[in-house]
């Protein structure tokens, strides 16, 4: 994987010349492009999971108790899932003009393991807890293992959220003297700052 | 043309330095992220909120049921989603303070955030617990809303570095109208859309394939032709609709600035951290 990412970031498009830049630099060093893929990455999840904040609240019973959860979920999740397109093909534009930082970061592979069970959840709720709709659907509040799959849901994406925002700060980042733990997980010595003990002593 | 707050308040830098050392700044510092999290969470809930509920004045999204209802439900979350990203928004300012003394992108962030509290709380709220019929009252909070509204966009439009940033603010009206419109309307409208963006995109690398600067004012020409083919689509999908039980074109229009006016302020929001 690690070969696969430096040829990524330093070699895929990459011209002739010294100055040459691969796809991925000249992404991430453009004018505007980044800036425009990372401002837009924020505006698509205020769409997705805004949109996925109202149907939850719904679930759990909070607000439009009078109107069906059908109701309000056929309406809204083709915005849902317009916005999660957004937001899927930023984030790949912008794992693509970093990939060895990201692939090296404990909050991205956190945040795709959550990523990961909030997709999973959605998964369960429409193959199994949604079988039985028709019996809540008007139901000001629906049962309890709807309103506990609204209420994972919503921790899900807050939990994805903040990590997405952490990997912007350098707290854990390869290179730094870091417990074993973190350098374990984040692949450390495979990364061209490599890992560093407590002590700064280099594995 | 790039405005910021030092050029109206030149004497308020000391002031300004030293905000980070006021309470509660010295305890927000340490945790930044968390407050950033918290901002971002704000957003999301006020956005999810403000979108729905704006729809809805358009005429699309949630029609099974009247305006008052989706304001009855949502106001409580667009409400909550607004104190967060203020109380958020200042303690991250203030411990940032001397950046944002500095930014265009700041302005347009005041700027848009007033015009969003404006047209919410002034004129789209009290539109949708009323059906969509638009009192007087709301049409002069109107009025004075879209004059901050389109400050922001001319600062952010204008605001040197800050300025590619105003692309999220057409790029989402754009999508807008492509979903509010109809029939041969939309098709029309997204084959000229699509030509202007082809246009933008090929015809100046055509034509001065190494001369960057000479493509400005092409760039500008279509900074100006793409918004106002937008608007005019927009304009005409209302009108064409003329005035229907849950209110015409001003509340369509209503519906339409609000959305977008809080999408100005939080595209430049994260422009103060690019430019």
């Amino acid at each position: 994987m690690e070969h696969f990412l430096t040829w990524l970031q330093h070699s895929l498009g990459k011209g002739a010349g010294d100055t040459a830049q691969s796809w991925s630099e000249a992404l991430l060093e453009s004018l505007n492009f980044w800036e425009l893929l990372e401002g837009t990455h924020l505006l698509g999840l205020v769409l997705f999971v805004g949109t996925i904040l109202v149907v939850d609240l719904r679930l759990l019973g909070v607000i439009f108790r009078r109107t069906k959860v059908s109701v309000i979920s056929d309406t809204i999740l083709p915005l849902t899932v317009f916005g999660f397109v957004f937001v899927v093909a930023t984030g790949v534009g912008l794992v693509f003009a970093k990939p060895l930082l990201y692939y090296h970061s404990i909050w991205f592979r956190l945040k795709m393991i959550l990523l990961a069970l909030a997709l999973l959840n959605i998964l369960v709720f429409h193959s199994r807890i949604q079988k039985s709709q028709g019996a809540w659907d008007a139901e000001p509040v629906p049962p309890g293992k709807v309103r506990a799959a609204a209420a994972i849901s919503l921790l899900g994406w807050f939990a994805v959220i903040t990590c997405g925002r952490f990997i912007a700060y350098d707290w854990f980042e390869c290179g730094k003297p870091q417990p074993s733990f973190i350098n374990t997980v984040e692949a450390c010595k495979a990364s061209e700052q490599g890992a560093y003990t407590l002590e700064g002593k280099r594995l | 043309m790039s405005i910021n707050l030092e050029q109206f308040f030149p004497a308020a830098r000391p002031w300004v330095e030293n905000l980070v050392n006021v309470w509660p700044t010295p305890y927000v510092k340490p945790n930044f992220a968390f407050w950033e999290v918290g901002h971002v969470l704000s957003l999301i809930a006020l956005g999810g909120a403000t979108i729905l509920m704006n729809l809805r004045l358009i005429g699309v999204g949630l029609t099974q049921e009247p305006p008052s209802e989706i304001f009855r439900n949502l106001r409580v979350v667009q409400s909550a989603g607004v104190v967060g990203i203020v109380l958020t928004g200042v303690l991250i300012g203030m411990a940032n303070a001397e950046r944002l003394y500095d930014s265009a992108a700041f302005i347009v962030k005041l700027l848009g955030l007033i015009g969003g509290l404006i047209l919410t709380y002034g004129v789209s709220r009290t539109t949708a617990a009323a059906e969509g019929r638009v009192s007087t009252a709301a049409k002069a909070w109107f009025v004075l809303g879209m004059a901050f509204w389109l400050a922001a966009l001319v600062v952010f439009a204008t605001g040197g570095l800050i300025a590619p940033g105003i692309w999220h603010v057409i790029t989402a009206a754009a999508l807008l109208v492509l979903f509010v419109t109809r029939g041969r309307t939309r098709i029309v409208y997204a084959g000229v859309l699509a030509v202007l963006v082809l246009v933008q995109e090929l015809v100046p690398r055509m034509i001065y394939p190494s001369e960057r600067t000479d493509l400005d004012p092409i760039s500008v020409s279509l900074a100006v032709i793409i918004p106002a083919w937008i608007v005019a689509t927009a304009l005409v999908q209302f009108f064409r609709a003329g005035q229907g039980e849950e209110g015409g074109p001003l509340t369509k229009i209503i519906g339409c600035a609000t959305i977008l006016v809080w999408l100005t302020s939080a595209a430049a929001g994260r422009w103060i951290a690019f430019a």
